[in-house]
């Protein structure tokens, strides 16, 4: 099991049941701790449904109290290649 | 007492004024260790150098290095009790001289090369990055640093410092405002031409370098290191690109900026004492080479409430550098004064009010310069208020400022996003607003019969009769005044 972080404006950006592309980043202990990936993925609001963890947070940092389960379906490459 | 020329001598210049201390238990990088440096600066504590880290073995933290005037004095090479007009005047005396231009000295003689890190080895996570604040969009690898650049026509040298968050272990974003240096270079020549911009940034540097790139001079910051620090800042080239970096910096990251690519950057706890700029796609540095000194120390500043380096430092130059500026123009200026706790955003100055508009033409003159992006409030006093002392200050503003003529606005000026007065709208777009709070008689008033007197114990009483009372003031029954 995985554990994720997002930054939303509003939780209603985690739009159940539709593929989304997300900018994540890991919690899972160890150095690259809040490392961020660009992502296609689905999410719930109910924690048990994917087996990796999302924790919220908004705008300014404010920790939201609602937990959310994740699916990674794939990684998103947005960087231009000459930069890899 | 010579100026710390490293990072390393101011530790140990701290250290043995009582004004760091060492903590010898491990500290967590994710959280703790900026925990204490945010305890330090709000209890205006020791500067704490953290030997031991989470996860990284051999590095070390320097935090708060200077969010005191005794760490500022020291690292001036002065006496820690200085005060600070002593400090101010040391540092208008040191950078009113010649430009002192900096040495490039050969790799092997320069520290920061230590360690070379290139290809696949670089890993921006191989670094202790903090997690400053909890909450933050992410580890800080910036907080007190230059982010080295070079003007690709005029060739100037800039040290700014930018924040930068680490987005992943070769990518970093970071805050550049479009009225920086930084930001007109990239705006003005980079972006249209599509062209990455090289830069460098330089970690644990020496105070001065680091009060230089802090400093809103128009003096180039490596010669503006020399002219505090007395000789000339060692340089060193930088690897995989052209730029010269401070040898003596504890950690050096090489890389370029990405012209076409953005990645999100923030939110952070700010100067302001919030987090205010929203969470966005900000200048993204793509990190191509790491190279750092033999057990190296990561330098923290942790932006918060007053008070902080950030805070401090900026006040002290902003005030000092609006001083040049004033007296420049031969505005009959006593001092200009930026209380840290204003969180940089009130300039205080005081003037003889010689003729009309004199507070005007003041505003005019720090709102119009580069510097007027920093601060958006101007208090203007008279030569025999002591601009140094909050409550004689507090009190003219309280007693002199007319609500209808002495309070102008300035409208539809350049803001920062870090404003947290302004709308969501204004802080997108750095618009700003600025006031000036003129608090000198009218030249028009006659001094004599308009002009109220001021009733103190210091201007009502002859000498003869303060004389009396101050030296019987124990014998009265008073405790002696300090």
């Amino acid at each position: 099991m995985n554990q994720w972080e997002v930054f939303v404006m509003d939780v209603a950006e985690l739009a159940e049941g539709q593929d989304l592309e997300l900018t994540i980043r890991t919690l899972n202990p160890g150095i690259h701790k809040y490392t961020y990936k660009r992502v296609r993925a689905q999410v719930s609001s109910d924690p048990g449904k994917f087996a990796d963890q999302l924790q919220v947070r908004l705008g300014r940092g404010q920790m939201s109290n609602r937990k959310f389960s994740i699916e990674v379906l794939g990684e998103v490459q947005r960087m231009p290649s000459k930069y890899l | 007492m010579a100026a710390p020329r490293s990072n390393r001598e101011f530790v140990e210049a701290c250290v043995k004024s009582g004004d760091a201390v060492r903590i010898k238990q491990e500290v967590d990088w994710d959280n703790e260790a900026g925990a204490i440096v945010r305890r330090v600066c709000e209890l205006g504590e020791a500067a704490p150098f953290m030997e031991k880290i989470k996860d990284y073995p051999g590095f070390s933290y320097f935090g708060a290095p200077l969010s005191t005037y005794r760490r500022m004095a020291i690292a001036l090479g002065m006496d820690p009790n200085s005060t600070l007009p002593e400090i101010g005047r040391e540092y208008l005396k040191r950078t009113n001289g010649e430009p002192i231009a900096p040495v490039v000295i050969d790799k092997k003689d320069a520290p920061c090369k230590e360690n070379i890190l290139k290809g696949k080895d670089v890993d921006l996570c191989r670094l202790p990055v903090p997690l400053v604040h909890d909450g933050d969009g992410g580890r800080y690898v910036g907080t007190w640093h230059a982010v080295v650049t070079k003007h690709p026509v005029r060739g100037d040298v800039n040290w700014g410092m930018y924040r930068q968050m680490m987005w992943d272990s070769r990518t970093m974003s970071g805050a550049v405002f479009p009225f920086s240096d930084l930001g007109k270079a990239l705006n003005e020549y980079y972006l249209p031409r599509g062209e990455s911009c090289p830069f460098a940034t330089a970690i644990g540097l020496s105070p001065l370098a680091a009060m230089a790139a802090c400093a809103p001079s128009p003096i180039p910051e490596p010669e503006l290191t020399g002219m505090l620090a007395g000789e000339p800042v060692r340089l060193v080239k930088c690897e995989t690109n052209g730029l010269e970096v401070p040898a003596d910096a504890e950690i050096i990251l090489e890389g370029e900026i990405c012209p076409d690519y953005k990645v999100e950057e923030g939110p952070f706890g700010e100067y302001t004492g919030y987090r205010t700029s929203p969470r966005d796609f900000r200048v993204t540095f793509r990190v191509n080479c790491i190279t750092y000194r033999n057990n190296a120390t990561m330098t923290i500043s942790n932006m918060g409430v007053p008070q902080d380096e950030g805070q401090l430092l900026r006040s002290f130059s902003l005030g000092l550098e609006l001083e040049k500026l004033l007296k420049s123009q031969g505005i009959p200026i006593t001092g200009v004064y930026m209380h840290p706790r204003s969180t940089h955003h009130m300039m205080i100055v005081g003037v003889k009010p010689t003729y009309s508009g004199i507070a005007m033409q003041i505003a005019q003159l720090a709102f119009g310069s580069k510097l007027g992006p920093w601060f958006h409030m101007v208090v203007v006093v008279d030569d025999k208020t002591d601009i140094y002392n909050w409550n004689e200050v507090y009190h003219a503003l309280c007693t002199r400022c007319n609500p209808a003529r002495g309070i102008h606005i300035f409208r539809n000026t350049t803001g920062t996003p870090l404003y947290p007065h302004a709308s969501p709208y204004e802080r997108k777009w750095s618009m700003g607003s600025q006031v000036l709070f003129d608090c000198l008689w009218p030249v028009d008033w006659d001094p004599v019969n308009d002009v109220p007197t001021t009733v103190s114990f210091r201007s009502v009483y002859s000498q003869e009769i303060q004389d009396r009372v101050t030296s019987n003031w124990t014998a009265y029954g008073y405790p002696p005044v300090k």
